[in-house]
């Protein structure tokens, strides 16, 4: 056998690198997605459900999109908006010659008949719905937005692909959707529920020149046909992806990883960094938990690192820690983490006591649909028990947790889990008003109230330091730490880059 | 033939069909409702606001009084409408009618299986009792009776998709797959069903067939000097299918309404696998729907075994 030395092959391999670095992924073939299940629904107006966005972001495009840093950059807007002095009015341009699937060009009649659908049908839309004062399209690809008070989270709103802001053609909006008609570089071509939701390339898509960057910049549809299968069972995706049957698979149990791993040179482990966030919320308004200094006491009494570790095991899938925000984004901030991960027993029994808990027993409300909700709330438990408490796990399935939690009634405490957003108004939703918990205090409506007013990013990251701060001192939620996801990608999947909501432009199959 | 006895027969049968569906319908709206879930949180999505859910459940009707919904549930089947899916926003009946194929194809391949390892099995094991044939037979047949599918299912996948690549581990083909390649998606599944459901046909042969083959007709029929075979086959194995018939009915009924593990385990998007998915979206009209037509299947099965046995067995036909 011909053996190189080290360092000619070494040398070998730099001289292959560039190519390789600039050879595109090839063009033509049908990739097999394996996702976690059935979309909700092809409207991303009508669920905020992250499947529902995951799909439909190739089919529709959004005003603005965010990039491999999270900023909110322009994807059919020409640029960024013009901005009165007062903060109140958005001037915006759409991007000329952009087609539809459906031919023509899009317009500022579609933006703005778009929009307005979606500031009455999207939870997020209705938000800025409600500061909004008009919204009118002046000329063919200028739309003005008035609104009566500032928006800072405005760009992040309409980039989102989760409840999206998407642009259709005008002529198809209806409610239900009916046909699906964007911008992309997919089109809809057929959904067969259960089976599969199948998107094909959209040969005359208006790409941006820009260079790609996460969401935002070129968008090249490589793959000719784009099939979402929905492969409920977890095991059943690794399986798929092991053999070579899905060229990607989605959100694979963490301890599957080895088994990816060992699984030959056909098929990639995809580790996500944070992923996302598990948290819990209390339900502030009835109960053993409106009492903020139980909640206090809580708090003090559990580990996170115990509840962590049992969750995910491998250190590569978590990070203990309090900031809500990861170190190096603009929201990172230690405030109120001297707070985090005390599992102090002793402390957190003469809080309770002072604060006069006297033994009530405290619902927790879980699930197995995602069992690292159950392991936690698990360990949770027994952290509770040891500083006194008397917790009681509910354990249920996913519909009936999502219906109890609406009533305040039934529960203290539930689990669950968010993407890890760029913006602190995009999620939890516990951060606005009317979600379970019913988090509604004078101190949330100060903090939130001069951050959400306040457009200059840089005073926006120091406002945040006295969110945080209040959610460490009134507990109505506690996040628990981050968390990566595993996904797997055939070998044969070129170009593909990770992403929360992943997608597949830019993405060929090797022949 | 007793035509009038025949005619009563039938319509008493036909008449229970229909008592059992009504019965069937109250039930399966009872449960569903009984059931906690809220299909309209899931339909919205983690970020909907509790206003968003509520003034979605009351387009939905899923405010009203719950006799109030079963009566409008009722009186549109009573027309032929089966209702909306909630999830999948299409009719039910076209949700039933897309999951009819792959389930009714892994049903009839999966029963065939059986049937052709079951009867020779049976057969094998009642003619040579007592001996090593017969311990084999029934020891298989024992373990294929406590084997779950479940682990079957996931332990062929292992090594017979991931490890030899000789099938694929889950789904029922791209869109528009032509037929074979949607046969060898099923197959896996349907050795799966066929192998296990085989232990249950293998024991009722061999139990019918050792009765029979104790019978004086029996005896005669070797005394006239005929063959072993056509013995076996002509005289025992006839008066013998009754019990494997109904067998047969039952299996069949219980695949298409039932294979819910290997559906599930497979991917394939079959009645069970509807019925499940729909039971955790809490998709009420697919729920009940998909039970309905579920049950409709079973009684109807049930009437043709009956019809089969006018036919198989003449003691039945005259009365």
């Amino acid at each position: 056998m011909l053996r190189l030395p080290r360092r000619h092959l070494l040398a070998l391999l730099l001289a292959t690198l560039p190519f390789a670095a600039l050879a595109a992924p090839p063009k033509g073939g049908a990739a097999n997605l394996a996702m976690i299940g059935e979309p909700q629904s092809l409207d991303p107006m009508a669920s905020t459900a992250d499947l529902v966005g995951t799909i439909m972001q190739h089919v529709y495009e959004t005003l603005y999109a965010f990039d491999s840093k999270w900023n909110a950059v322009p994807m059919l807007a020409d640029g960024m908006p013009r901005v009165s002095a007062d903060g109140m009015t958005y001037t915006i341009n759409i991007r000329k010659g952009v087609k539809l699937h459906s031919g023509r060009d899009l317009d500022s009649q579609d933006v703005v008949a778009s929009l307005k659908r979606w500031m009455e049908m999207a939870p997020r839309g209705k938000s800025v719905g409600k500061d909004t004062v008009s919204l009118e399209a002046k000329g063919t690809n200028t739309l003005e937005w008035k609104f009566s008070a500032p928006s800072a989270s405005l760009l992040a709103q309409l980039a989102l692909p989760s409840g999206m802001a998407i642009i259709m053609a005008k002529e198809t909006i209806a409610s239900p959707l009916v046909s699906f008609v964007g911008t992309g570089p997919y089109k809809f071509k057929e959904r067969k529920p259960d089976q599969f939701v199948v998107l094909t390339r959209f040969d005359t898509y208006s790409a941006r020149s820009e260079a790609a960057s996460g969401y935002a910049g070129k968008r090249e549809a490589l793959l000719d046909e784009l099939r979402f299968t929905p492969v409920p069972n977890a095991n059943t995706r690794v399986e798929g992806a092991l053999s070579g049957q899905f060229h990607f698979a989605d959100q694979l149990n963490v301890d599957a990883l080895p088994r990816v791993e060992k699984g030959g040179a056909g098929v990639v482990p995809i580790i996500t960094p944070s992923f996302g966030f598990p948290y819990m919320v209390f339900n502030t308004k009835e109960g053993v938990m409106a009492n903020q200094g139980v909640r206090q006491a809580i708090q003090i009494a559990i580990g996170e690192a115990e509840m962590l570790t049992a969750a995910y095991g491998d250190k590569r899938f978590f990070t203990l820690e309090g900031n809500h925000f990861p170190q190096g984004t603009p929201f990172y901030s230690t405030a109120g983490t001297d707070q985090y991960n005390k599992q102090d027993a002793k402390r957190a029994k003469d809080m309770a006591d002072k604060a006069g808990y006297k033994g009530e027993t405290i619902r927790l409300l879980t699930s197995r649909q995602y069992e690292f909700h159950h392991t936690m709330v698990q360990v949770m438990a027994e952290q509770l028990r040891a500083a006194g408490f008397k917790p009681e796990m509910q354990v249920v399935d996913w519909a009936t947790l999502v219906q109890r939690r609406g009533d305040s009634k039934v529960w203290d405490i539930y689990m669950t889990h968010s993407g890890q957003l760029p913006e602190p108004m995009l999620s939890p939703p516990q951060l606005g008003e009317g979600a379970p918990g019913w988090w509604s205090t004078p101190a949330k409506a100060k903090a939130l109230g001069e951050f959400n007013q306040t457009t200059d990013p840089a005073k926006r990251a120091q406002l945040w330091s006295a969110v945080q701060q209040v959610v460490y001192t009134e507990v109505p939620y506690i996040n628990v730490g981050k968390f990566s996801s595993l996904s797997a990608r055939s070998s044969k999947l070129e170009g593909y880059t990770p992403a929360t909501w992943p997608f597949f432009w830019n993405t060929g199959l090797a022949k | 033939m007793n035509f009038n006895h025949l005619g009563r027969s039938l319509a008493g049968r036909f008449g229970g069909m229909l008592a059992v569906l009504s019965l069937v319908s109250v039930l399966v709206f009872i449960l569903t409702r009984l059931a906690a879930g809220d299909p309209i949180a899931l339909l919205l999505g983690d970020q909907a606001s509790l206003q968003d859910i509520e003034l979605t459940r009351q387009r939905y009707g899923l405010d009203q009084p719950l006799l109030a919904q079963f009566l409008y549930w009722a009186t549109e089947i009573l027309k032929g409408n089966l209702g909306q899916s909630i999830f999948l926003q299409m009719p039910v009946t076209q949700v039933l009618l897309d999951r009819v194929e792959p389930t009714l194809s892994l049903a009839v391949l999966a029963v065939s299986m059986a049937m052709l390892i079951g009867v020779p099995c049976g057969i094998a094991a009642a003619v040579w009792r007592g001996k090593l044939i017969d311990q084999c037979v029934s020891t298989l047949a024992m373990l294929g009776a406590s084997m779950p599918s479940f682990w079957m299912g996931l332990v062929l996948i292992q090594l017979f998709a991931v490890g030899a690549g000789w099938f694929p581990v889950s789904g029922y083909g791209d869109p528009g797959a032509p037929w074979n390649i949607r046969l060898h998606h099923l197959l896996l599944p349907a050795f799966v069903l066929g192998t296990l459901n085989s232990a249950l046909i293998i024991r009722f042969t061999r139990a019918s067939m050792l009765d029979i083959l104790n019978e004086d007709y029996i005896r005669t029929a070797r005394s006239k000097g005929l063959s072993e075979i056509s013995v076996v086959l002509n005289h025992g194995l006839r008066n013998a299918l009754v019990p494997i018939l109904t067998v047969f009915g039952l299996t069949l009924a219980l695949m298409i309404g039932g294979a819910v593990v290997t559906e599930t385990v497979f991917n394939l998007p079959g009645l069970g696998n509807l019925v499940v998915r729909a039971v955790l979206r809490r998709d009420y009209p697919v729920i009940q729907g998909a039970l309905l037509a579920i049950a409709g299947v079973y009684v109807i099965i049930n009437f043709l075994i009956d019809v089969l046995y006018l036919v198989a067995d003449p003691r039945v036909r005259h009365g």
